[in-house]
């Protein structure tokens, strides 16, 4: 009988051993994946260590990532211990307010507390930064200690203390001596979890952070146009830290043990966690390299701040630029316009932001940005026609585009009939013949962009029954087509050509199309969204002279070219786009590098408040009518 | 005795400037009109009609719930018997194993969550595992069940945590007379063991449930975005609608439901430990 038993539950832990640990095997296999894919190994490489190793950003993060998880750690272990202590000889009222009070980050969805925490830094006027990410995940953790000491004090026997100080301990000794190693494994468990909990935060971190500090996971969110594996790299690294730190404090102790008494094993566990945390520490600066600047250049010693989406720049383009100018800098990055405009709109100061058309327009109506000095901007006469004067700055006098293009369908060309894309446009996707065979977006503005288009109407209208008509035709989408509404997992997926059909930005489908050739890219007839993403600078930004010197950087051939050939986006450098799409470039033969300007169909985005925020609560009820269609 | 209470007195104020005034903040918005101002606020309560009004709303505030209880119990039904195992072996061999079951946690969770993309996906190694028995062509990415498994990995670790902490300090001694007065190995374990882990479970039910209500990521990646729980909702009334007045008040009704579950939770609780609390 207790053989079977034994065997039973090794059998269990085996089972959920492997699955704990399948995704991490996974993920340190694709870390040595030749391809960009997370899904499809090509062939062995190590370029993706080579990547993190260059990358100053990412090191950078390691050490913040850890130095903040430890300190948090550390103090909300302390802290949380010795107010649980407390709290448990306080009045019983005082007891079950603070047990409600502690609930509320475990309680409220972290964007909730996020912004709480955002606004409060705000109210007090405290600079974000590394200072204010760390107070930000003490607040956090110590809930999670307490919740974990508290039933272990609740064990003890009430009388215990006393009886220590009877005995002539002193309250510290009491406290030290009888009390604390008693709840040991409560104090412990909780440490796990906080550590757990700092290292793992996304959404809180980032909006408590600022000037540039950032933890993996704010890294690895903002990366999410372009995942890439250099993220699977950097976290086999931690993988290997963490082990190399484990082996450590499991045979530091086993040596120790031989000679002493068990109970002093105790004590090591406390204490060799914080030398394994040091140890970690030092690795990590280790493997971090610092630059010098050079003096005599004409930015010295001066830092720029720019806030730009994640894996948008070229691989070389900031390292290029500080070793032209001598200045220093640092980059932040957003995954959405919005997430960029919160900060921005609470006074965040950057110098340089690269939103889109209509955010731009939004930022300008609401006075967030100045004017270009137009006398410092030598990069003017570079870019292509098409995408200067556009309508959301007419005469560009706050904004040079960094990015263009197009919003159009792609498809596999091995599934889908060219001539059923001639004849619907955007109502393929009405079309049952590709039922459970399809892509939509997951963007408001681009969903309601397609079926405003494939309605015959202009994607700008803000004629209500026009939208009630569009959302109609994306619940019609929802209910009868079995879409997969994504992100920018489009991008892997229709590279595996796992869907015959998907609405994609055309710089995305410009790599779908370069890694698969079955692919192929469709503009309809009837028009599409033509978007850019241009660079601006705030009105609060520091140091505008340096901005515009970025500025120009950017749009020069160099600059242009390693951008655009790196994120496989359109240049709006007419040079820097003329070769990449001619003979022998980058993307020679791939339609969707070079937007189309010839259709009058074409549009735009245009900002208006109140349709901005009835399409997004409509998009909001498409998702939940494709819920309800499942 | 009465002395250390007082420790408790900095993290009280701490606790008022860091948790309770945020808090506060949010409260105030769900409660304000339209915009951000503090200055020209005036009261409603619109948002609150405004979402209890609304079917859909409704129907994924359920189905949140409902995926967060399906996980919470997925993960007591697997973690208890996995804590109870690890407790249950020697000193050494906890530490290892408990070290091994919070590794996992260390690695970035969307790293780890687009792992399993690739392991769910069309393709991928489950599906050719599953193509061995017989179960082909089985869609697993973009679905109910992905969403779960997501959860249960992520959330998992802290169940197993939390009840191990509760047994493994557990008097062995209190088995061994049990069974001297005739119990039986199940008598034994519903009478002495599962009341004596209680407070770890309950710890573990909150660890699970209070945030796999509320997760946004998991669901976007793993069930896509059709999947849409309420997590995404007030995620998406945050950063894209920019109605932070109708998000706040979303999260004080998800706040107050929760902390309704939490009180009557903490009931059975004390039910269980009878007299002991003072």
């Amino acid at each position: 009988m207790k053989k079977v038993n034994r065997s039973f539950s090794k059998i269990l832990m085996a089972l959920v051993i492997i699955f704990f640990y399948l995704p991490i095997i996974y993920m340190i296999v694709f870390s040595f994946n030749e391809g960009k894919s997370l899904t499809h190994f090509t062939g062995f490489s190590l370029r993706w260590y080579e990547h993190m190793l260059e990358s100053r950003d990412m090191m950078e993060a390691l050490y913040t990532t850890f130095g903040v998880a430890l300190i948090a750690t550390a103090v909300s272990t302390v802290v949380g211990t010795i107010a649980a202590i407390g709290l448990s000889k306080s009045k019983k009222i005082v007891r079950d307010i603070m047990d409600q009070v502690n609930n509320f980050p475990l309680m409220n969805p972290e964007i909730v507390t996020a912004i709480g925490f955002m606004l409060l830094f705000i109210t007090f006027q405290i600079e974000k930064g590394y200072a204010t990410m760390l107070l930000a995940h003490i607040a956090f953790c110590i809930p999670y200690v307490m919740l974990s000491v508290m039933p272990k004090i609740r064990s003890l026997d009430p009388n215990l203390a006393d009886a220590a100080m009877d005995l002539g301990c002193t309250p510290w000794q009491a406290l030290t001596k009888v009390i604390v190693p008693q709840i040991t494994p409560g104090i412990f468990s909780g440490a796990l979890i906080a550590f757990t909990m700092s290292i793992d935060d996304f959404i809180i971190s980032y909006f408590v952070t600022g000037s540039g500090v950032k933890n993996l996971s704010i890294m690895v969110y903002t990366m999410s146009k372009r995942v890439n594996p250099s993220i699977n790299a950097i976290s086999t690294l931690v993988v290997v830290i963490i082990t190399i730190a484990l082996l450590i404090i499991n045979i530091a102790p086993a040596i120790f043990a031989k000679r002493e008494e068990k109970e002093e094993i105790k004590k090591h566990r406390v204490l060799i966690p914080s030398i394994a945390g040091a140890l970690v520490l030092i690795l990590v600066i280790g493997l971090m390299n610092f630059s010098g600047g050079d003096s005599s250049l004409p930015y010295a010693g001066e830092t720029l701040y720019v806030y730009n989406w994640g894996e948008y720049t070229g691989e070389n383009l900031i390292k290029d630029f500080e070793a032209e100018t001598g200045a220093t800098v640092v980059m932040e990055n957003f995954d959405s316009n919005e997430q960029m405009y919160i900060k921005v709109a609470n006074g965040e100061a950057y110098d340089v932001l690269v939103p889109s058309d209509y955010m731009i327009q939004r930022l300008m109506d609401e006075g967030y940005l100045q004017k270009l000095n137009q006398s410092k901007l030598t990069c003017m006469e570079n870019l292509v026609d098409a995408v200067k004067g556009l309508p959301y700055d007419s005469k560009n006098e706050y904004s040079v585009p960094y990015f263009w293009g197009t919003v159009g369908i792609v498809y596999d060309k091995t599934k889908v009939d060219v001539a059923d894309l001639e004849k619907e446009g955007f109502n393929i996707f009405l079309d049952e013949k590709y039922k459970g065979d399809i892509y939509l977006y997951d963007s408001e503005r681009d969903s309601f962009m397609m079926a405003l288009k494939a309605l015959g109407y202009s994607m700008n209208t803000t004629d209500e029954s026009e939208i009630q008509k569009a959302y109609d035709w994306l619940v019609q989408c929802v209910e009868t087509m079995e879409p997969e509404i994504v992100t920018d997992e489009i991008i892997d997926n229709m590279t595996q050509g796992r869907k015959a059909l998907g609405l994609i930005y055309s710089g995305d489908a410009t790599y779908v199309m370069s890694e698969n050739e079955n692919m192929g890219f469709y503009l309809p007839e009837g028009g599409t969204n033509q978007w850019s993403d241009a660079m601006v600078i705030p009105k609060n930004a520091k140091n505008p002279d340096l901005a515009h010197e970025f500025i120009n950087f950017v749009s020069s051939y160099e600059g242009a070219y390693d951008n655009s050939s790196y994120v496989g986006y359109t240049s709006p450098n007419q040079e820097v786009m003329d070769e990449l799409s001619g003979v022998g470039g980058d993307f020679e033969g791939l339609e969707s590098y070079v937007p189309r300007t010839d259709n009058e169909k074409d549009e735009v985005f245009v900002y208006n408040e109140a349709t901005r925020k009835m399409i997004s609560n409509l998009w909001s009820k498409v998702k939940i009518a494709a819920s309800n269609a499942r | 005795m009465k002395r250390f209470s007082q420790l408790a007195i900095p993290y009280i104020v701490w606790a008022v400037l860091m948790l309770v005034l945020p808090m506060a903040l949010i409260a105030m918005y769900s409660f304000m009109e339209q915009g951000n101002s503090i200055i020209s606020f005036s009261l409603t309560l619109e948002h609150y009609v405004k979402f209890f009004t609304d079917p859909d709303f409704l129907i994924i505030l359920w189905r949140s719930i409902v995926i967060a209880i399906k996980t919470t119990i997925i993960c007591l039904l697997i973690g208890y018997p996995i804590a109870y195992v690890i407790a249950r072996s020697s000193e050494r061999m906890q530490n290892i194993l408990v070290l091994c079951i919070t590794l996992p946690t260390w690695i970035n969770a969307l790293v780890r969550t687009y792992a399993w993309i690739g392991l769910l996906s069309e393709g991928g190694l489950i599906q050719q595992i599953l193509k061995i028995f017989g179960l082909g062509g089985v869609e697993l990415l973009y679905t109910e069940a992905a969403v779960l498994l997501g959860m249960v990995y992520n959330f998992l670790p802290f169940m197993i945590l939390q009840i191990n902490t509760s047994l493994c300090k557990m008097d062995h001694s209190l088995l061994e007379a049990g069974a001297d007065l005739g119990a039986s190995p199940v008598q034994a374990f519903m009478r002495i063991t599962l009341p004596l882990s209680l407070p770890g479970v309950i710890n573990g039910i909150t660890l699970v449930f209070l945030p796999a209500i509320s997760s946004f990521f998991i669901p976007k990646l793993l069930g896509g975005g059709q999947y849409f729980l309420i997590g995404n909702l007030i995620e998406n009334q945050f950063i894209t609608v920019g109605e932070w007045n109708f998000g706040s008040a979303i999260s004080m009704i998800m706040a107050i439901i929760m902390m309704l579950m939490m009180m009557a939770v903490r009931k059975v609780e004390k039910r269980n430990q009878g007299g002991k609390e003072e």
